[in-house]
C-alpha cells in the first residue's frame, strides 16, 4: 500500500498516566496514609461502562502485563511518537484536580505538586519529544498560583493545565484570575480539557452516546465565561487552548456570542472587543475528536472562523477515541493549512516550546 | 496473489489472527460455525489495527428502551479505537451498510489457511 507522506508535528493532547501508589514519594508526607491506607482513588461522576473495546482506552494501547494506556513511555514511543515521527507531544496528566469534587483542597492541591513531580521524573526527563502541563488545583487558586512559581522555570513546562469537573463554577469567574495571571506572567498557556466528570447542559443524560456527542457544551460554557468574565480584557498576553472539544461549534459560538454582544454589551463593559476577535486572538482548539469531514466542509469551517490559526492538532492518545495523524484530518487539505494545523499554530501559541526539531524523516 | 496464513488448528473457531497478503494487512476471522473469512485489518474510519479489536457479538435492533439483546456471536468485529463494528462475513460497516471494508478468500487448503485475492 502507498507511503502517507507524515506531517511534523505538536501534538497538544497525550495522555500519560501513574498509579496513584506511584505518587507516594513525591507526595507530602501527612497525605500519603490516605491513599496508602485508606485507599483514596479519584471520584468519577460518569455512570456509564463504555461499550468501547478498551474501555477508556485504545485497546491495543494497554501494556502486555495489563496496565493501563499511557503507562509505558516504551510503548508510548513505539506506538505514537516514532509511529509518526512526532516533534514534540504535549502532556495533558492523568489526574487533574480540576476534573474532582471541589471539596477537600488542601490534599488536591498537594496531589497536584507530587503528581507534577512524578510527571518531570518519569516522562520529560526520559524523553526529549515530551514537554510537559503543570497541573494545579484550581479551585484553591491561590495554592495553584505556588504551583506554577513552584515549576515556570523548569524548561520543559509549556503550560498550565486546568480539567473541567463537576464545580459549577466556570473558569472565567474572578477567584481563578490569580492562576491566568500567574499563567501569562511566565508565557504559559492555559490548556482547559474535558474530563469524565464534565457535564453537559443537562448533566450526564441517560446513555453515553447522549453525554459525549454533547461534549462541545461544556466548552462553549467556558469559552463564554472567560470572555465574558473579561479574562482577556485582564490578560492580554494570555493565550486558553481547549482541549478534547473539536472546533467545529466555534463559527456558531462566534457568531452566538457577538450576536449578544451588540445586544447586551451594556451588561459587561469591560469587555472591549467582540468575542469573535478575542477568540481570535487568545483562543485555539485542539482537533480532537474530530468528526468525519469531507475537505469542502472542513475548509468552510475554517472560513466561517475567520482564522486558519485556531486549531491545533491533538491525538488524545492513548484513549478510545484518538485521532490519527495520518487519517484523521481531510487527506485533500491544502498543504498550507495541514502545516499550520499539525505544528505552526501550537508553535506560534506555545512561546516555551524548545526550538523546532527537524523530523526523522 | 496468495498467501498461507497458518496451519489450520492453529486458528480455533471464534478467534481472529492478522497476516500479510502482499502489502495488504489481513485479518483473518474464523466464525463459531467453522467458516473462515479474510478482511482488510484497516479501519475504514482512522486505520484502526481491527485484528486488535474484539470479534463478538453485536447488539440486536430493537423496538423500545431497555430493549437489550446481543446477537451473532463472533461474527462481529469491533475496531479497538473508535469500535466501529463490522460484519465479517461481508465487511459491511453495520451503522453504515453502504461502507464496506476490503474482503479477500480464505479457506483451508493441504491442512492451512490460505488468503488469496
Amino acid at each position: 500500500m502507498a507511503e502517507v507522506e507524515k506531517p511534523n508535528i505538536i501534538d497538544v493532547d497525550i495522555h500519560e498516566r501513574a498509579d496513584t501508589h506511584d505518587l507516594l514519594p513525591h507526595l507530602d508526607p501527612k497525605f500519603r496514609h490516605y491513599i496508602e491506607q485508606a485507599g483514596w482513588v479519584p471520584d468519577r461522576a460518569l455512570p456509564f461502562a463504555q461499550l468501547t473495546v478498551g474501555g477508556l482506552d485504545r485497546a491495543d494501547a494497554k501494556t502486555p502485563d495489563g496496565r493501563p494506556g499511557g503507562s509505558d513511555l516504551g510503548l508510548m514511543r513505539e506506538q505514537l511518537l516514532d509511529e509518526y515521527d512526532h516533534e514534540y507531544g504535549i502532556l495533558t496528566g492523568w489526574l487533574n484536580a480540576g476534573a474532582l469534587h471541589p471539596g477537600w483542597s488542601e490534599f488536591k492541591t498537594a496531589l497536584m505538586s507530587a503528581y507534577n513531580d512524578w510527571q518531570i521524573e518519569n516522562w520529560l526527563d526520559k524523553e526529549d519529544r515530551l514537554v510537559g502541563s503543570i497541573n494545579i488545583n484550581p479551585h484553591d487558586p491561590q495554592g495553584a498560583v505556588r504551583e506554577i512559581e513552584r515549576l515556570a522555570s523548569h524548561p520543559k513546562m509549556v503550560q498550565v493545565m486546568m480539567y473541567i469537573g463537576p464545580s459549577e463554577s466556570a473558569y472565567g469567574e474572578p477567584q481563578y484570575h490569580p492562576i491566568y495571571e500567574a499563567a501569562e506572567r511566565h508565557g504559559l498557556v492555559v490548556s482547559i480539557h474535558h474530563s469524565e466528570n464534565s457535564p453537559t447542559a443537562l448533566g450526564f443524560h441517560r446513555y453515553f452516546i447522549e453525554w459525549h456527542t454533547a461534549v462541545p457544551q461544556v466548552f462553549m460554557s467556558e469559552a463564554i465565561s472567560l470572555i465574558f468574565n473579561g479574562v482577556f480584557d485582564k490578560y492580554p498576553d494570555l493565550t486558553v487552548i481547549l482541549v478534547e472539544g473539536g472546533f467545529s461549534y466555534v463559527p456558531h459560538l462566534m457568531w452566538r456570542a457577538d450576536q449578544q454582544y451588540r445586544e447586551l454589551y451594556a451588561e459587561v463593559p469591560w469587555v472591549k472587543r467582540l468575542p469573535s476577535d478575542i477568540i481570535r486572538a487568545h483562543m485555539r482548539f485542539a482537533t480532537q475528536p474530530v468528526e468525519e469531514f469531507t475537505a469542502e466542509q472542513f475548509d468552510q469551517i475554517v472560513d466561517q472562523m475567520g482564522s486558519d490559526e485556531l486549531i491545533c492538532f491533538s491525538t488524545d492518545y492513548p484513549h478510545w477515541d484518538f485521532d490519527s495523524p495520518l487519517e484523521s484530518l481531510p487527506a485533500d487539505l491544502s498543504d498550507d493549512l495541514k502545516r499550520k494545523i499539525f505544528s505552526e499554530n501550537a508553535r506560534k501559541v506555545y512561546q516555551r516550546l524548545p526550538a523546532p526539531q527537524a523530523a526523522t524523516t | 496473489m496468495k498467501a498461507v496464513v497458518c496451519a489450520a488448528d492453529e486458528l480455533a473457531k471464534g478467534h481472529m489472527r492478522p497476516a500479510k497478503l502482499g502489502p495488504f494487512p489481513i485479518v483473518v476471522v474464523r466464525t463459531p460455525d467453522g467458516s473462515l473469512f479474510a478482511l482488510l485489518d484497516k479501519c475504514l474510519h482512522q486505520g484502526g489495527p481491527l485484528s486488535r479489536g474484539r470479534l463478538g457479538a453485536t447488539s440486536a435492533g430493537s423496538e423500545d428502551v431497555d430493549d437489550y439483546r446481543f446477537e451473532r456471536s463472533g461474527e462481529i468485529l469491533r475496531c479497538p479505537w473508535h469500535g466501529y463494528e463490522y460484519d465479517v462475513r461481508d465487511g459491511h460497516l453495520l451503522a453504515d451498510p453502504s461502507r464496506h471494508l476490503g474482503t479477500f478468500t480464505a479457506r483451508e487448503e493441504d491442512g492451512n489457511i490460505i488468503v488469496e485475492r
